[in-house]
């Protein structure tokens, strides 16, 4: 599903280049639930942002389901992150100014799906992740694990095929906690295919296999958890 | 104290904003008060007289005839100063030109001089002392012993090298001696301006014919317990009587009292007001951009509040302290805009209408400085108070605690940021929409058909009574004498003369009857405008001739009475049929009998936005007119011929006056000039607006931008495109736009129809000037929304994402 050959990710500065990535070479298989681990600045993040489309400033190869994205132009990976990705983030970036409903309507409106359509799809997801009473309410009047919770329901709305999961529970007490990756599970078993960046052995524990990178480097051949 | 001092080092530590805040508040204090210096001198001053509310001016009207503000008669004058009791003193003018003919000297350098007639008590009544010298007494007010003059300051500085002992001299008005008593003070004016020489009126009682003729403007003084509306039902009583007494003068007729201020004033006032409303507007758009620049400044300096909050200031002292931050603020733009009103007073004062009296006393004074201090605390208070209540009421605890948690908060003033650019853009319609309508009306005025053809014409005045020319016979001779000389210079196609020039003014009229019908009784008579031209007078000016001839020089006074008449009055007495060879019975040329020649085409008597009044011309040597204008069709400029032209004259007579010699174009810009410095100004309003109103948007739009920077990331994740966030952007300044916008039109609406009698060709609420500010304000939201929209597109999701 996903293939990175000698990815590296540099940023030119006074004395010479500082890497972010270095040779990353790696492989997801689609169904897989793969965990990111690493000290701070280890580049976890970036690799994700790389997955998702969202950082195209990168060398090396990348295959995302079948498609050369080393290949795409900017337009086109905004396709592919459209088509097939779903993102959850530690602070869960849901807009504050948009009720519930209308946090999840968000990707919807970037797909050209037709809107009673997308009201259906909403519609089902609420009920699907139990917070129908919670659609009128604003990002501020929920706790910040009802958040993560909605952030988790909008990553998933559009069906995408992988979700990227940015430390999904590192603002969440270890109850929220253990809910939101229940619920990643849950999905994984599914069929969506996860990635997730962690500081957590126990959020580790939920994946198949674990990467640990520091200061850019994949330290060791992926380990099956 | 202290916040004081501390508000000021934060104004001192941010000089752009301290700049940008102050700059754009002194251009709305600076013009402010620039308009309000003219209001002041023009409107909220009191006259220069003594008792100013007791005056008034008296006019006669005749509604049945559709003529309101009409001169007065002078037995009518009489009656009134006999019988009122509400009236405590009457004084009565009588426009007029003179030649100044001779200096105390002896020195001939003959000059017209526009001057009054007027009633020996009108200084006294007024309560105004002359510079130099004295006023006239009651006896040097009568027929045959009114040989006395008192000079304008202007004129004793030109002619008479202010001479203090002036009082006494002998001067020639004609060819007359007259004795000049005093200089009145300077910019000295009743109703008229411009004057330069009163004399005493000296009716004749017993004068019966100038009696019945109106050509007065009176001035009365109403008693101390009088009030003017007591003085207009009595005035109306005496008009009732007056009317059964002489119904030939005063059938249908009555007096018409109105303040004098009124009069003066009166008709400047809604374009004063115009101007005065559209300034304000834009005060106010300038607080409505400050007001939105304080409160993103507010919310950049939440912690810091948050931080005096916990260490124990209170919530009042906290919003006493931004508010006087504000005030500070307003007072450094008040300053700028004092130091930049002085220009706009010149420039006004210099290049507004020279009609509008009072408009060059306006200057920089101790009252414009406290508007403009008054207008600067007030502005303060306006748009430092929304941003104080806001930062100071905030969630304190919130301050660390919002973004903090990945949200995109920062929207807690965005609502009151977007109310104030709605607001600013409502603003900007109102003014854009008067402007636009004024420039319309300008556009349609200007190209209002006067009836003649304006372009390469040249003309001058020739006062021809008195002194060699008194006798009629020379006069027209030398009138004959000096149009060939002019029509012989190279250059000259043709050249006529009229007394009383297209857009030069109503009078002189007169009554007629058509001979051969009923005559209706003499208070009855239609009226039409009298005129008297020459030969080739029509063919110059390019009016047309529907029907019938010009004058001939076989028109003499001999001859048989001819007369040409405007189009309207042949449609109006001969409708479908033609008037030619009709005769009329002219009241004003003794009542002889006049055959109809011709017809012409109408022209615009006084303003170019007049009705057409019916005009009978009648031939100069059957009734020559004591002054003429000679008017020159030129190949080459106007202008370059002007000193061929007087020099021609001065061959002739070196003593005769040639007065206004100019092109015709420049007296069509005398009369464009009033609606011209409206239209522009309010332009130039517009314009200002309309800049304020994108900088406006632009501020609010990429303020937000920059607090949504992280949305804008997350939208980018969720699969927003580059193309999905242009739109986004765009979107909100368009929105903002348009609720601005539908307010605006609505506020506009009911307020342009104040406007409507400074408008001419188009309705107050014309559809094309509301369509054109709403695309034109549209046009603007969305190129204001465009630099902050493009500059969301190239944020790098990644980093937004960052973004707290």
């Amino acid at each position: 599903m996903i293939t990175l050959r000698n990815v590296e990710k540099f940023y030119e500065g006074g004395y010479g280049r500082t890497y972010v990535l270095r040779r990353i070479s790696l492989e997801i298989k689609e169904g897989e639930f793969l965990t990111i681990m690493g000290p701070s600045g280890a580049g976890k993040s970036t690799l994700l942002s790389i997955l998702g489309m969202l950082d195209g400033a990168w060398t090396g190869e990348f295959e995302f389901f079948g498609h050369q994205v080393h290949r795409m132009k900017p337009r086109d990976r905004v396709e592919l992150n459209k088509k097939y990705i779903g993102f959850v983030f530690q602070s869960y970036h849901l807009i504050d100014n948009l009720t519930v409903y209308e946090n999840l309507d968000i990707p919807l409106s970037y797909r050209n799906i037709k809107s009673a359509e997308r009201a259906a799809m909403v519609c089902d997801t609420l009920d699907r992740f139990h917070i129908v009473g919670k659609r009128d309410l604003y990002p501020s009047q929920l706790s910040g694990g009802q958040q993560q919770l909605v952030a988790v329901a909008r990553a998933v709305i559009a069906n995408p095929k992988l979700i990227l999961a940015d430390e999904p529970t590192g603002n969440l007490h270890s109850s929220q906690g253990k809910e939101i990756m229940d619920l990643f599970k849950k999905l994984n078993e599914e069929g969506a295919t996860i990635v997730q960046v962690t500081h957590s052995e126990t959020n580790a524990a939920y994946g198949h296999r674990i990467v640990q990178l520091a200061d850019g480097w994949i330290l060791q051949p992926a380990a099956t958890a | 104290m202290q916040d004081l001092r501390f508000g000021a080092r934060l104004l001192w530590k941010s000089p752009g904003f301290t700049a940008v805040a102050a700059a754009t508040l002194a251009l709305g204090i600076g013009a402010a008060s620039a308009i309000f210096s003219i209001v002041d001198a023009v409107l909220l001053k009191p006259l220069p007289f003594i008792q100013p509310e007791r005056l008034a001016a008296i006019w006669e009207r005749n509604p049945s005839a559709g003529r309101e503000s009409m001169f007065v008669a002078p037995a009518n004058f009489r009656e009134w100063q006999r019988a009122s009791t509400a009236v405590e003193s009457l004084a009565a003018i009588q426009d007029t030109h003179v030649n100044l003919t001779g200096d105390p000297d002896g020195r001939v350098v003959a000059e017209e001089l526009r001057g009054e007639r007027v009633s020996a008590g009108l200084f006294a009544m007024l309560g105004v002392r002359p510079l130099v010298g004295r006023t006239f007494h009651a006896e040097e007010d009568r027929p045959g012993r009114a040989d006395y003059a008192l000079l304008s300051y202007g004129l004793w500085q030109r002619r008479f090298g202010a001479d203090n002992a002036i009082a006494g001299k002998p001067i020639r008005l004609g060819d007359r001696s007259y004795t000049v008593l005093g200089v009145m003070p300077r910019g000295f004016r009743v109703l008229d301006p411009g004057v330069e020489i009163w004399v005493p009126l000296a009716l004749d009682p017993d004068d019966v014919r100038a009696s019945g003729l109106r050509y007065l403007e009176v001035i009365a003084r109403l008693r101390a317990d009088a009030t003017l509306a007591g003085a207009r039902v009595e005035l109306e009583t005496i008009g009732r009587r007056l009317e059964a007494a002489n119904p030939a003068l005063n059938r249908g007729w009555r007096p018409e009292i109105v303040s004098l201020r009124e009069e003066l004033e009166g008709r400047f006032e809604p374009a004063l007001v115009t101007l005065m409303a559209a300034v304000g507007f834009l005060l106010l758009m300038s607080c409505a951009n400050i007001a939105n620049l304080l409160l993103a400044r507010g919310a950049g300096r939440r912690k810091e509040i948050a931080i005096r909050a916990a260490l124990g200031a209170g919530r009042g002292r906290i919003a006493a302290g931004l508010f006087l931050e504000s005030i500070l603020l307003a007072l450094a733009g008040g300053a700028l805009g004092v130091v930049l009103a002085p220009l706009g007073v010149w420039l006004l004062a210099h290049f507004g209408p020279a009609e509008i009296p009072r408009l060059r006393e306006a200057a920089v004074d101790g009252r414009m400085v406290l508007f403009a201090l008054a207008v600067s605390v007030a502005s303060g208070v306006l748009f430092g108070c929304i941003p104080a209540i806001q930062a100071s009421s905030a969630k304190l605890n919130a301050a660390l605690a919002e973004g903090g948690r990945g949200g995109t908060s920062g929207a807690a003033g965005r609502t009151i940021r977007s109310a104030l650019v709605v607001f600013e853009v409502a603003l900007a319609v109102v003014v854009l929409v008067g402007a636009g309508l004024l420039m319309r009306s300008f556009v349609r005025l200007r190209a209002a058909d006067p009836g003649f053809r304006i372009p390469d014409i040249l003309s001058f005045r020739l006062p021809l009574a008195g002194g060699r020319l008194a006798e009629p016979g020379r006069r027209a001779s030398f009138l004959a004498e000096v149009q060939a000389r002019i029509a012989a210079l190279p250059g000259v196609q043709s050249v006529g003369a009229i007394n009383i020039m297209p857009l030069g003014g109503l009078s002189p009229g007169t009554s007629f009857t058509v001979a051969g019908r009923p005559a209706p009784p003499p208070g009855e008579r239609p009226m039409a405008l009298l005129r008297t031209a020459t030969p080739g007078y029509f063919r110059t000016m390019g009016i047309a001739l529907v029907a019938g001839r010009e004058f001939s020089p076989s028109d003499t006074a001999q001859a048989m009475p001819a007369v040409i008449v405007s189009r309207s009055l042949a449609e109006r007495f001969w409708p479908g049929g033609t008037a030619l060879r009709n005769h009329l019975i002219v009241d004003n040329l003794g009542g002889r009998e006049a055959e109809i020649v011709g017809v012409a085409g109408d022209v615009k008597p006084e303003k170019l936005e007049d009705e057409d009044w019916p005009t009978i011309y009648n031939a100069y040597p059957q009734a020559p007119a004591p002054t003429m204008t000679v008017v020159a069709r030129t190949g080459p400029p106007p202008p370059a011929l002007a000193s061929a032209v007087q020099q021609e004259i001065h061959r002739l007579d070196p003593g005769q006056p040639v007065a206004d010699l100019r092109a015709m174009d420049d007296v069509l810009g005398g009369v464009l000039a009033g609606p011209r410095f409206n239209a522009a100004l309010l332009a130039l309003f517009g314009c200002m607006a309309f800049t304020l109103a994108a900088v406006g948007i632009y501020g609010v739009i990429s303020y937000d931008v920059s607090r949504r920077t992280n949305e804008i990331g997350i939208r980018a994740a969720l699969g927003a495109r580059p193309s999905d966030l242009h739109r986004l952007i765009l979107l909100q300044g368009a929105r903002l736009a348009a609720y601005g916008i539908a307010l605006g039109l609505a506020a506009a609406f009911a307020l342009t129809r104040l406007m409507a009698n400074l408008l001419y060709g188009i309705r107050p609420a014309d559809a094309w000037t509301f369509a054109a500010v709403s695309i034109l304000l549209g046009g603007v939201a969305l190129a204001a929304s465009y630099l902050p929209s493009r500059r969301a597109m190239a944020l790098d999701p990644v980093a937004a994402l960052r973004h707290e």
